[in-house]
């Protein structure tokens, strides 16, 4: 049985237990059925060393609930990003790190492999059993610090001299890098860049701010990487819709963010059936980076053409499975924020005035059934409603009496 | 990959007492401050007895160092593809940040790889010259503590004027709008800073901060129905706040959101959206709101 420690050297498998403890919240230990008992265990004491007050727990009939609570308003700082601040390295790997920059103190500093070598063992003479490092070890590592853009190599006659990379300055009040680490796609990168600041006092806040997406930061870093090269992409779908994950070989696109749902969605060409679809990007994982793909180009120009269609992320074969949907609202004297939330808030669509009253919405989509949500925002003032897809419309009331029947009132709107 | 030990906490906590030890100081009370200020609440129990016992050769046992330099590391390409991609967005002029060496390095991501598809129409224009300027004056004004003369457009189109402390910024995605928190004679306001018309810095020496109370907060409680994925799409939606939830013996949950008083009439909106998968169980006063609309609708044949 292996010891505990506080890193890990794979986020896949903490990542879905930090998604279950801040989204639900509710489970007990026994739940978790699919992992074991010691893994649990595990996660939970290492969730709780890196989020510590974050994280709550109650104990209810089925056992102690562990679940994390976080007020992104008062937080400034996503604290979720410390769980990708956790990856494990072994002794030599720390040891070498330090002592390398050490030893390339400025990038006009440049050795070669066994001046680096050298140096290395004089640094561990101070030590009463020095490490020994061999040359491919050195190598190795310097092979991935030059992938990582923070070692440089140049040759000089036969040998590589290896210097570190040019220091490029970072602003110097930190509150840009601060605000964009919390906006921005892949911001965990940005809070990697406000460890460097000695003080990052906070001057801005955030309301209405979703910060589950942290925990999604290495798939979209490959996803964005694939999108740039135009390359294909394999990657596992552990769907709510299938039990068993899927393997999905796809083109990706564009990523879609929801600032109102909290959920981040793929928009991808599926190359196992010849359409754009979208997949949850906190339900992809092993994302693997395929061939170029030569019709990229093309499905992406599919997909632009497609949005003047999508209210959300439904996207359709083709227009010729198109919905309409129109609803009214009652606009009493005073209250022409209605209009302008109307204006505002549809993301597609018409807004016309029908009388003094009374203002209409109308849009053609692929998937009318995308817009219930925000029309349900609009109940206590609807006067008419109209789906063209009739399923959908009776959906609709059927489910307004329900939520009439909810709250004891029983009646029948029609 | 994001996923690296060159952004562990434990290299930012080694890099710190790397520091602390090259400037003479070997207080043990101190490493240990360092760690858990860089790294988490048990590292302590692993970094510095993994530097003492020579397991990590970089500190001796008596707490010396053969490093001679500060730690620094350069930025990694992942870091510096980030900050490209930053500079390409235009909220990147209010903050006015502007990096040399990033002209060779392409961007991870452009708006061509991503889209907010749903936030509102009528966000603040970031690109207009007089919001920038009077956004970085309210920045300045934060930054150095310095009390603000606000001209303001109030709602009925009056330009009124403010002296006022800034007490932070604050961004709703959604909105794509800032707003200006700063504290007034007695409490907080909050401006929308589309409607800021003026912003000078008051001369003189900045107030003391007495202590505000922080906004009210109150509660609600909704009964989740997991029908057509509601328990998710209710969780997550709600996934901002401070909350908690339970599961019920008959398989509905429940969940106690904690929100600002202040926001209130957005909540009965949000909580509506779910139709009759969400229900708001109290307080009675929050369920008699969504009440009160119901029968609103009810009257209304449709």
């Amino acid at each position: 049985m292996s010891e505990y420690r506080e890193l890990v050297k794979n986020f896949e498998k903490v990542r879905s237990y930090m998604r279950e403890f801040y989204v639900y919240g509710f489970k007990s230990r026994s739940e978790y059925d699919s992992k074991s008992a010691r893994s649990y265990d595990d996660e939970r004491r290492r969730i709780e060393s890196w989020l510590g007050d974050h994280m709550g727990f109650i104990r209810t009939r089925d056992g102690k609930n562990a679940f994390i609570s976080i007020d992104s308003r008062v937080s400034a700082h996503n604290p979720l990003y410390k769980g990708l601040k956790t990856k494990s390295f072994t002794d030599k790997d720390i040891t070498l790190h330090f002592i390398l920059f050490d030893l390339l103190s400025s990038p006009e500093i440049k050795m070669t492999l066994p001046e680096i070598l050298d140096g290395l063992d004089a640094y561990l003479s101070a030590f009463s059993s020095p490490m020994l490092f061999d040359e491919s070890t050195v190598r190795k590592k310097l092979r991935e610090y030059i992938n990582e853009g923070i070692i440089c190599t140049e040759r000089s006659g036969k040998s590589n001299l290896y210097f570190r990379s040019p220091e490029t300055l970072l602003p110097e009040s930190c509150d840009g890098i601060h605000f964009f680490s919390e906006v921005m796609p892949c911001g965990a990168v940005g809070s990697f860049l406000l460890d460097k600041y000695p003080d990052n006092a906070d001057k801005v806040s955030f309301k209405h701010h979703y910060i589950t997406s942290a925990l999604d930061s290495d798939i979209l870093v490959r996803l964005f990487e694939a999108m740039h090269t135009k390359r294909t992409v394999t990657a596992v779908n552990y769907s709510r819709h299938s039990e068993l994950p899927c393997k999905i070989y796809i083109v990706p696109l564009r990523v879609f963010i929801s600032v109102q749902t909290g959920r981040q969605h793929l928009l991808a060409f599926d190359l196992n059936n010849g359409r754009i679809k979208s997949w949850r990007v906190d339900y992809l994982a092993e994302v693997e980076i395929g061939d170029k793909c030569p019709s990229f180009d093309n499905y992406r120009e599919l997909l632009e053409k497609s949005r003047r269609y999508m209210w959300g992320v439904n996207c359709s074969k083709s227009d010729r499975y198109l919905e309409t949907v129109e609803f009214t609202v009652f606009v009493g004297d005073g209250e022409e924020y209605i209009v302008n939330r109307l204006e505002r808030e549809k993301r597609l669509g018409t807004v016309e005035k029908v009388d003094d009253n009374h203002y209409r919405f109308s849009a053609t989509v692929f998937d009318t059934g995308e817009l219930l949500p925000w029309i349900r925002s609009f109940v206590c003032r609807i006067t008419s409603i109209k789906f063209s897809n009739r399923t959908l419309e009776n959906r609709f009331r059927d489910d307004l009496r329900e939520t009439y029947r909810l709250y004891g009132l029983g009646g029948d709107e029609e | 990959m994001i996923f690296s030990e060159l952004y562990s906490a434990y290299y930012n906590a080694v890099a710190e007492i790397i520091t602390l030890v090259i400037s003479g100081e070997r207080d043990e009370k101190r490493l240990r401050e360092a760690v858990c200020d860089k790294a988490f609440s048990e590292s302590v129990l692993e970094v510095l007895p993994s530097l003492r016992s020579g397991k990590w050769q970089i500190i001796t046992p008596s707490l010396e160092t053969p490093i001679k330099n500060k730690p620094t590391l350069p930025l990694t390409l992942l870091q510096k593809r980030w900050l490209k991609a930053v500079m390409l967005d235009p909220r990147v002029k209010l903050f006015g940040i502007e990096i040399e060496g990033l002209e060779e390095v392409e961007p991870l991501f452009t708006s061509e790889d991503y889209l907010v598809y749903d936030k509102y129409l009528d966000g603040d224009d970031f690109e207009d010259e007089g919001y920038i300027i009077r956004f970085r004056n309210i920045l300045k004004g934060l930054r150095e503590n310095t009390p603000l003369r606000i001209t303001y457009l109030s709602r009925h189109g009056d330009e009124v004027v403010f002296c006022v402390l800034p007490e932070r910024l604050e961004y709703s995605e959604k909105d794509d709008k800032f707003r200006l928190i700063a504290r007034g004679s007695r409490s907080l306001t909050t401006f929308n800073l589309n409607r800021v018309l003026r912003v000078t810095a008051v001369k003189g020496s900045p107030p003391i901060r007495e202590k505000i109370s922080p906004p009210e907060t109150c509660s609600v409680t909704l009964r989740i129905r997991d029908e057509r994925n509601a328990l998710e799409r209710c969780m997550l939606h709600f996934a901002h706040f401070e909350k908690y939830a339970e599961r019920l013996d008959n398989g509905d949950y429940t969940v106690r959101v904690n929100y600002s008083v202040d926001d209130e009439t957005e909540m009965v909106i949000r909580i509506l959206r779910f139709g009759p998968f969400v229900e708001v169980v109290e307080p009675q006063s929050f369920r008699e709101l969504i009440i009160d609309r119901l029968k609103k609708q009810m009257s209304i044949k449709i």
